[in-house]
């Protein structure tokens, strides 16, 4: 067997591995299309798309998304109210005088752009941490093959069905009894290790063919080069959700934080925008303008992060 | 295989672990010598000027003293406190956010015997005290007392050709209502507004009929209820429905002049001349009394009491014990009066401070004159479990899916066989 | 063709173990810190709920009394089946949904990436925002969906979160609105996994539409879907956040929630044995989902 292949480094010369892979892969066309073994050119998805269908899609998606919009509209429409007008009757959908002034209050009201820093700073790190932790233990739950195996996957999930609040205070107990009560720690260590990524990316994993694992294997890999190198670089849409959604989830979290971060200057943006809920009443034009700000980072990764949902695909990013 | 003994190992470390933190015993008491940092537990802390105005004015006098704010939202405050004193927290000085957490807290010993400083301050002077009373002595001070008005639009009374609402009966209250309704659709204005809590209509036939929240009988309630809903019913007051799912704000009904009366908390008032301060409304408003079932009779309505309670594991209890004498006597009540918060302790020089009232003679003498403040609940150990089944009834009356008699029934049943026995 | 297994060698023991070693270390780094974290805190939890605690007093063993308790618990029940309920309903409304909006987007079409973000802007709308809106929409008497209801000949159109019976639906039509972009994210990176050449294969074939969805789509979708399946099934049966923001559990008792009862005896009331026993329950009723819809999926993939 030759040593070649542990030190694979352009992609110039294909290695043994590469090679068996695309040959592995061009064997496992399922047998309902015969004879179409063999063709690795990459063509437009589904051909030109008639000019009257692409239309009707544009139409049907711009309905859809103005009914989708309407409680966002209304979102922005209530930020620029003044607080007592924000639940009115009747509805109003358009403010009868702008009220910019609460675009600059929750900047100077509560230290927004601290809380801004800190869910920043919490968002990154959990999904950094979820995302290769996850992958990780997903490879082990689904490549390789050991006993007991599918028992701990299947309990592993199952505790994601138990809701928080039922373990809460025995959590806290514990944390308190670390110190980590009041440090940003407390929620990375709580958030970064989960099942949800574990779950997301074994399916994923799972529709990579085992046999280029195995061709890896006889190429002398051990099983942490065939993750990084090989499934890993596969996976990219899978990886680019999991993120997206683990850093939405940290963004939009509220109870964690607010058990755990006593300090103002450690809050995070969804506990600054709570704080404007009284005892007895809110201010909902200030919550409305600091959700709006709240949401900007996440469309912003979304449209940009979008194209790895839809890049390239599984096998063809393979050869050349 | 190893699998059993790490589950049961497991099991029992998290036992032990989740357990080690409830000990709960009184710790240490000592205090130093030399200056002290405080810590007190507060909500919404930039948003509610009250504590500013107190801690301020203590460490005022105090000046070897330093108040440190545990800022908690206001929205899930007694979740969190439960939550960090199951985990052993030390700070100094809770608040107590209303008489049934106190009730909780206390009677679990959580809380430290301050019975001398009520003493010290004299019981009798302070209005609210009694449902702090736990075992012939005091575990909390109250710092504020609040109770409930009837707030009225001077404007729309004026328009309308209508006296100002000095002393009226739910009768007359419900008349009043069905003069001041006018418009329709977009520009309809309300002859009142009933927020959807469920104190509006259950805690006050409580207060003026003597009736018992906790007791299981609730019959009590069936006049007021059918006053509401025939309010609702005729149109005179926006319908419960619409004012609890869209989450409809009492402030904006009010200040957006959609509402001639409205009963609401004496907290409103600070609330309402913040708004008008900043410009946000300009509505001419005053206070009355709130309609009662005959006229000629004393006063009655319900409210409750906000007050500081020393932490059993504090540090610094005698410093903590000082910071309560403070906020509970005269000069804590001024700082918070000059603000518009309606503090516990009453003296006229206390009523002179309060300036957000507004001067006009009705007001003024609705708000000083003598009055029987009953408890919007009752202190006891049920008051929670009993509080959701009300809340839940009361809902199911207000959106007319239930009829006054089957809905009290059915809470006496669900009170009687489901809370009581316990 | 024999690229699989290293021919015809049994598997010596060492390299089983030493393959179990591999697998284990893969699992440890997110196992330990889960373990520690959160399993340890969750085993407890189980714990308690053979006892009585408030979370301050020492607590005391009770044996089964919490859950001869939640027998008798009318809440409990009528949580029971409203959780049910829900489920029913948001599950295959919600899959549907997000599969329908993934295959829909799965192009390369210009601008599609503006409404891929658009569907999944209800996701990260406020849940304020989201609750009161709705509510809105559906107020019985000034809400546009009652007023078109009328106007398309509906004598007497529902009260949706003002009334018992139609609140459940209400909140489901909510929730299936706000989640199906979450899922459609899921699904699109699962139909990523198909390879172009499937299909061109088939449309060579002379397949149609329908036929190439239904023979390669769905099947290369399975682990996707298993996934989504299990997730919108644990998320359904835990629902909180919708149910308090939108109803608060109301009216009366329509929309309580397994998880809601949960929050409130324990945190609330301070009956955290009893709280816990109710999670243990609802912990098995979806383990056994878990279980069957692996079993299911097992089958499926021999």
């Amino acid at each position: 067997m030759s040593t070649s292949a542990t030190t694979r480094a352009s992609s110039t010369v294909p290695s043994q591995a590469e090679v068996a892979i695309a040959e592995v892969t061009d064997a496992i066309t399922p047998p309902v299309l015969p004879g179409a073994g063999g063709k690795r050119t990459r063509v437009r998805r589904h051909g030109p798309i008639s000019p009257l269908r692409r239309v009707l899609i544009y139409v049907m998606l711009t309905v859809l998304t103005a009914i989708i919009f309407v409680p966002f509209f209304w979102m922005v429409s209530s930020s620029l109210k003044q607080n007592n007008e924000v639940f009115s009757i009747p509805v109003q959908w358009i403010p009868t005088e702008f009220v910019w002034q609460n675009y600059v209050d929750i900047w100077t009201r509560i230290p927004m752009l601290t809380y801004l820093k800190n869910s920043l700073f919490l968002s990154v790190t959990i999904t950094i941490l979820q995302v290769l932790t996850g992958s990780f233990a997903a490879y082990g739950f689904s490549k390789m093959h050991f006993k007991g195996r599918d028992v701990l996957f299947v309990a592993y999930i199952a505790t994601i069905a138990v809701p928080w609040q039922a373990y809460m205070i025995p959590q806290y107990i514990m944390m308190q009894n670390a110190g980590l009560v009041n440090t940003h720690l407390s929620i990375i260590l709580l958030q970064a290790f989960g099942a949800f990524g574990v779950f997301l990316m074994r399916q994923y994993y799972l529709t990579i063919p085992d046999e280029l694992s195995e061709a890896a294997r006889i190429d002398g890999l051990n099983e942490y080069a065939i993750w990084w190198r090989i499934i890993l670089p596969l996976t990219k849409p899978a990886l680019a959700s999991l993120a997206l959604l683990t850093f939405v989830s940290t963004w939009n979290d509220y109870m964690g934080p607010f058990i755990y971060l006593t300090s103002n200057d450690l809050w995070t943006v969804q506990l600054g925008l709570r704080s404007f809920v009284g005892q007895y009443d809110a201010e909902y034009a200030l919550i409305m303008a600091g959700s709006v700000v709240s949401v900007i980072p996440i469309v912003l990764i979304f449209l940009l992060g979008q194209r790895y949902f839809i890049q390239g695909i599984a096998t063809s990013g393979m050869k050349g | 295989m190893k699998r059993p003994i790490l589950t049961i190992s497991a099991i029992a470390a998290a036992a032990g672990l989740a357990l080690t933190g409830c000990s709960g015993a009184g710790s240490a008491q000592q205090d130093e010598d030399g200056p002290v940092t405080l810590s007190v537990s507060v909500w919404n802390y930039d948003q509610t000027p009250e504590f500013k105005a107190l801690f301020d004015a203590f460490e005022a006098e105090h000046p070897d003293i330093t108040i440190e704010p545990v800022d908690i939202l206001a929205d899930d405050y007694s979740d969190k406190v439960t939550t960090m004193l199951a985990g052993g927290d030390k700070t100094d000085v809770l608040t107590m956010k209303n008489v049934t957490d106190y009730a909780r807290y206390a009677n679990r010993g959580q809380l430290v015997d301050v019975g001398d400083v009520v003493d010290d301050i004299g019981a009798d002077k302070l209005a609210g005290i009694e449902p702090f009373a736990l075992d012939d002595t005091y575990y909390a001070a109250p710092y504020r007392q609040d109770f409930w008005l009837l707030y009225y639009n001077k404007a729309i009374f004026d328009a309308a050709g209508i006296e100002h609402p000095d002393n009226l009966t739910w009768d007359e209250y419900a008349d009043i209502a069905a003069k001041l309704t006018s418009g329709d659709g977009d520009s309809k204005v309300y002859g009142t507004y009933n927020h959807y809590w469920r104190s509006v209509v259950q805690s006050i036939a409580a207060a003026q009929t003597g009736g018992d929240l906790i007791s299981g009988d609730y019959g009590f309630m069936q006049d007021q209820y059918d006053l509401t809903l025939d309010l609702q019913d005729k149109g005179y007051a926006l319908d419960y429905g619409t004012a609890k799912t869209q989450q409809i704000s009492y402030r904006t009904m009010f200040e957006t002049g959609k509402a001639a009366m409205m009963p609401m908390g004496t907290w409103y008032i600070a609330g309402i001349a913040q708004s008008i301060e900043t410009g946000a409304t300009d509505v001419d408003w005053g206070v009355a009394q709130m309609p009662q079932l005959e006229s000629g009779e004393e006063t009655v309505t319900f409210g409750s009491p906000t007050a500081f309670a020393v932490n059993k594991n504090s540090t610094h209890q005698a410093a903590a014990k000082t910071f309560l004498e403070f906020a509970a006597s005269e000069a804590g009540a001024k700082a918070i009066a000059a603000i518009g918060v309606v503090p516990a302790y009453q003296s006229d020089d206390v009523t002179a401070a309060f300036t957000a009232l507004p001067t006009d003679d009705l007001s003024v003498k609705a708000f000083q004159e003598p009055k029987d403040v009953v408890l919007e609940m009752p202190v006891s150990e049920y008051s929670s479990d009993v509080s959701s089944i009300l809340d839940e009834e009361h809902d199911l009356i207000m959106v007319g899916e239930s009829d006054v008699d089957d809905a009290i029934t059915k809470m006496q049943d669900r009170v009687k066989n489901d809370v009581l026995v316990d | 063709m024999a690229i699989a297994a290293p021919p015809q060698r049994t598997r010596s023991s060492s390299r089983v173990r030493r393959n179990a070693l591999v697998g284990w270390s893969f699992i440890l780094p997110n196992f330990i810190g889960f373990a520690l974290l959160t399993l340890i805190p969750m085993c407890a939890a189980f714990v308690i709920a053979f006892m009585k605690w408030d979370s301050y007093s020492p607590p005391e063993w009770v044996g089964f009394a919490n859950f001869a308790r939640m027998m008798r618990d009318e809440s409990f029940w009528i949580a029971l089946g409203n959780t049910a309920y829900y489920a029913a309903g948001h599950i295959p409304l919600t899959i549907l949904a997000s599969l329908g909006l993934a295959l829909l987007l799965n192009r390369k079409l210009r601008g599609l990436g503006f409404f891929r973000t658009a569907m999944f802007f209800p996701y990260i709308t406020s849940l304020v925002a989201v609750a009161v809106v709705w509510n809105m929409l559906f107020n019985p008497t000034a809400g546009p969906i009652n007023q078109f209801l009328e106007l398309i000949g509906v004598a007497d159109p529902p009260g949706w979160t003002t009334s018992s019976a139609w609140a459940m639906p209400a909140v489901i039509i909510t929730s299936v609105w706000r989640d199906m972009g979450y899922y459609m994210v899921l699904y699109l990176a699962g139909l990523q996994a198909i390879p172009q050449e499937y299909y061109e294969a088939a449309e060579v074939d002379g397949a149609n539409a329908w036929q190439r969805f239904w023979n390669i789509t769905i099947p290369s979708l399975r682990p996707t879907t298993f996934f989504v399946l299990i997730m919108v099934t644990i998320a359904s049966f835990k629902v909180f956040d919708l149910i308090v923001v939108m109803t608060g559990g109301g009216p009366g008792r329509s929309t309580l929630v397994l998880s809601q009862l949960i929050y409130r005896e324990g945190i609330t009331e301070n009956r955290f044995g009893y709280s816990s026993a109710i999670s243990l329950v609802l912990f098995v009723i979806v383990l056994v989902f878990t279980v069957v819809q692996f079993k299911l999926q097992q089958r499926k993939e021999r």
